[in-house]
């Protein structure tokens, strides 16, 4: 197997955060010397990446999605255990790794806002020193790809939410990175535009070959990019696989719709009855004893049609982060 | 009355909130410090190469500094955190939570917000004041104090309707943030007696800009340089313009509601 | 399916950097002329300071017979219209504007970029002086107008103060960046801020031409970076200095641009390691 683009050991990062008393004696201790609490952002997450893959970070608000993505970015300083992208450590920020990836964030603007994009674009050739025939055939397939022809030469301000991603995203690749960190690339879109952006992120990973991290708090993202899933909270890493056996891992429940023959019997004494209408009952039961119930109830009714469902993804998650803290 | 309890309210919530930040008292405290310390040396240099500026002595000097501090942190607690305020709220379109309340507006946006600390230049003004007029020759009568008073007030008026005025022109001009750069520029100018400045900025410090009137008629009047028909003529001034800009913030109320409807 | 993962050969080095200053500035100039209100808001402000300390010197001036020092009406005139123009080439990235960067988070773009950070600075605000010097004209002008300088520069001092005050900008963007990157370490440095203000007030020919201030102060000064970013510029116009002053001056300025540099790197270095452990 060839080296992995992304390598994570046991990366951890602490902060600390500076504890406020009241009154003024502490006010003025302070000065002198802070107290300050520790939080564990991040600790000792272990993964890796190969090249040309595409991997959603899930986790509650919190969970440190963001402090590992920017760990990898070179933003923040790990407080424990080493990362190595594409051969290099992050936090140095050399040259030669900065010219080779790029990081979005959904909620932060890096293009100029007074002025139209296609100039700070321009700015961007210069800092990466691209060669001006690169420059030219990476921006046109961008803008073509995004069809931001028309945005780019407006004024960045007077362009909508969605529209500044778009073109924000044309400016974040100019130099074609072979890692991509996307943090949240597609909050507070609408859902056509969420669309669209997710379009491109999968047809930018096609055509180069590029490895994508990606944090989304819309599902939808995620099942559409990324066929592998870390599943991260309290810092910790609770799952990192196929996004498919997410489900079978950790969802304790089953659901088996059934359409019976004399309608409204009570199903109660099988297991909780979620939803009834007619003659069609949904009836949730742990997992271990689907099978078992399902042919209890072929044996006690006359079934038209049995069917047995993995619950929602959304659901979950949901169950998942519904898990407290390991101390 | 009602307009007197409800910026009681403010004051209060204000000073509460304020004294979380009990660290920005001694941060104030120094500013405070250096920048008397600028003054008075700016003052002694001045004096070391002239014995009165325009009539003025090094004594009388100091006592016009001490109501231009004073009138200053005035300005820097009560009035500027509320026109700053105003300018962001129509910046960002949420002016409309002061204007949908059940109160004057104008008086609503001119009490929303207090900086305790700054208190800190109020005093230091008053210390430069009473030092200076400790080395002032006559001796101040119960009307001069009373005229300073008067003075005084019609001064604060003054550079408050001032600051409504400009920042009411948000409405129209949405990117304002240099005008406090502009302000603070123009009341360096009440640091020196109007009278020294040549005729037409003169005019401009006493009407346009009502800086150098503010803080020079209350000087004169502890001076004793003061005539009664300016103090008659300052009090009317000052009532003429707090009409202006009532009807002014009106009108440009009217414009904003039309525009952002 | 094709893939292409090579990477992208870089262009020069130099002519990148070159690019990079005239599309800031370009940029810098697109976008101040936008603010024109604003600027000159900020432009009058500023212009009230020197214009109180003008009047007040030739109020002196004409008391005392016609000159303070030596120094006359005309003179103080000169001094301070001259005062404006260096007062506009020393805004530079400063405090006020570190704190904004910090504030507003956007360092983290800058720090995903192989740019170092002096260049940003720099440039933008190089090319904002273009709009800046465009708008302080007519005010010259006016001022010249009213206070009638006595100016009469030899080709040597115009060469000289056109070198000087793009010199002053270097060495102003070198330590006023220093002291606003004390902004990383806390968020209550306006006082010391002012502290600084004060003494580059007092000490660089800002409140007075420095021939006013007693002789001590005069000899401290000229061992310090302040007098080179305000005082020699306009005097290498307005004053009598000898060519041999002038090109030492030059010197002198060049000297602080080296220091400021290395303060500034030394400081950058600590500041970004504490930025990438603290997060923002």
């Amino acid at each position: 197997m060839p080296d992995p683009v992304v390598h994570v050991a046991e990366l951890t990062k602490i902060y600390k955060v500076p504890e406020r008393e009241a009154g003024l004696r502490a006010a003025a201790k302070a000065l002198v010397r802070r107290k300050t609490r520790d939080v564990r952002a991040v600790e000792g997450i272990s993964f890796d990446v190969g090249a040309g893959e595409v991997v959603g970070f899930l986790g509650p608000n919190g969970a440190g999605k963001t402090t590992s993505l920017k760990m990898l970015a070179g933003l923040l300083y790990p407080t424990g255990g080493n990362a190595l992208v594409l051969g290099y450590v992050p936090s140095r920020r050399e040259r030669d790794y900065l010219r080779q990836m790029t990081m979005v964030m959904g909620n932060r603007n890096q293009l100029q806002w007074d002025i139209p994009a296609l100039d700070s674009f321009e700015l961007n050739r210069a800092i990466y020193r691209l060669q001006r025939a690169d420059y030219l055939a990476m921006r046109d397939e961008l803008i073509e790809l995004l069809d931001v022809g028309d945005l780019v030469r407006k004024p960045v301000r007077n362009l909508s939410l969605g529209e500044r991603m778009k073109v924000e995203i044309v400016g974040a690749l100019l130099h074609r990175p072979q890692v991509l960190f996307l943090d949240e690339p597609t909050i507070g879109l609408d859902v056509t535009m969420q669309k669209r952006i997710r379009t491109f992120i999968a047809e930018y990973n096609k055509r180069h070959g590029a490895t994508v991290l990606l944090t989304s708090h819309y599902m939808a993202d995620v099942e559409a990019l990324c066929k592998r899933v870390i599943v991260i909270h309290h810092g910790r890493i609770l799952f990192d696989g196929a996004l498919a056996s997410l489900a079978d891992e950790f969802a304790a429940y089953k659901t088996i719709g059934v359409v019976l023959q004399n309608g409204g019997a009570p199903l109660d004494a099988y297991g909780e009855v979620v939803h009834h209408e007619g003659d069609r009952v949904s009836i949730r039961v742990p997992k271990a004893d689907t099978s078992r119930v399902a042919a209890r109830l072929l044996a006690d009714h006359e079934v038209v049609d049995l069917t047995i469902e993995e619950p929602p993804i959304e659901d979950v998650i949901e169950s998942v982060f519904a898990q407290p803290a390991a101390v | 009355m009602n307009a007197l309890r409800v910026s009681w309210l403010f004051l209060k919530i204000g000073v509460i909130n304020e004294l979380q930040y009990r660290v920005n008292f001694f941060v104030q405290l120094l500013q405070s410090l250096i920048q008397v310390g600028t003054a008075l040396i700016m003052l002694a240099l001045v004096y070391s190469h002239t014995t009165e500026l325009n009539g003025w002595s090094e004594s009388e000097l100091l006592s016009l500094i001490g109501v231009q501090v004073l009138l200053g942190g005035f300005i820097h607690t009560f009035i500027q955190p509320n026109m700053q305020r105003l300018m962001e709220d129509v910046q960002q379109g949420t002016l409309d939570y002061a204007l949908t309340k059940p109160e004057d507006s104008q008086l609503l946006i001119s009490v929303r917000m207090v900086r305790m600390w700054q208190v800190v230049e109020i005093v230091s003004g008053l210390i430069l004041l009473f030092v200076g007029l400790t080395g002032v020759q006559q001796s101040i009568g119960v009307a001069d104090a009373v005229a300073f008073g008067i003075a005084l007030l019609v001064g604060g008026v003054l550079v408050y309707c001032f600051w409504l005025v400009i920042t009411t022109g948000a409405f129209w001009i949405v990117r304002m943030e240099n005008v406090l750069e502009l302000f603070e520029g123009i009341y360096q100018t009440g640091r020196w007696p109007v009278t020294v400045y040549p005729g037409w900025l003169r005019y401009s410090v006493t009407f346009l800009v009502p800086i150098g009137f503010a803080v020079t008629v209350p000087a004169e009047a502890l001076t004793s340089r003061l005539q009664w028909q300016t103090l008659v003529f300052a009090v009317a001034f000052g009532i003429a313009v707090f009409a202006f800009t009532r009807w002014f913030w009106h009108y440009g109320l009217r414009h904003y509601s039309g525009a952002s409807a | 399916m094709s893939v292409d993962v090579a990477r992208l050969p870089e262009a020069g080095r130099w002519r990148s950097l070159y690019d990079f200053y005239v599309t800031t500035m370009r940029t810098a100039i697109t976008s101040q002329l936008q603010y024109r209100v604003t600027n000159y808001f900020y432009m009058l402000g500023m212009i009230a300071e020197p214009v109180v300390y003008l009047v007040v010197w030739t109020t002196i001036a004409d008391q005392e017979g016609g000159a303070v020092n030596g120094i006359t009406s005309g003179e103080f005139a000169a001094y301070y219209i001259v005062w404006t123009l260096v007062r506009n080439m020393n805004i530079v990235f400063g405090a006020p504007f570190w704190e904004w960067r910090i504030r507003e988070g956007r360092l983290a773009g800058d720090l995903l970029k192989p740019m170092y950070i002096l260049h940003y600075d720099l440039a933008y605000f190089a090319g904002w002086k273009f709009v800046v010097v465009a708008m302080w004209l007519p005010i010259a002008f006016g001022l010249s107008a009213v206070f009638h300088p006595t100016l009469s520069p030899s080709a040597l001092e115009i060469v000289v103060f056109i070198f000087a005050i793009w010199g002053a900008y270097l060495v102003r963007s070198m330590f006023q960046g220093t002291v606003g990157m004390l902004n990383f370490w806390t968020t209550r440095g306006a006082a010391v801020f002012d502290l600084y203000m004060a003494v580059e007030m007092l000490l660089s020919g800002r409140l007075v031409p420095l021939q006013l201030m007693p002789g001590w102060v005069q000899t401290l000064a000229n061992f310090l970076p302040f007098k080179w970013t305000f005082g020699f510029p306009i005097e290498s116009l307005v004053g009598n200095l000898s060519t041999q002053q002038l090109l030492l001056g030059l010197c002198a300025q060049a000297l602080w641009i080296v220091i400021g540099l290395l303060l500034f790197k030394v400081t950058w270095s600590a500041a970004i390691k504490r930025f990438v452990s603290v997060g923002n």
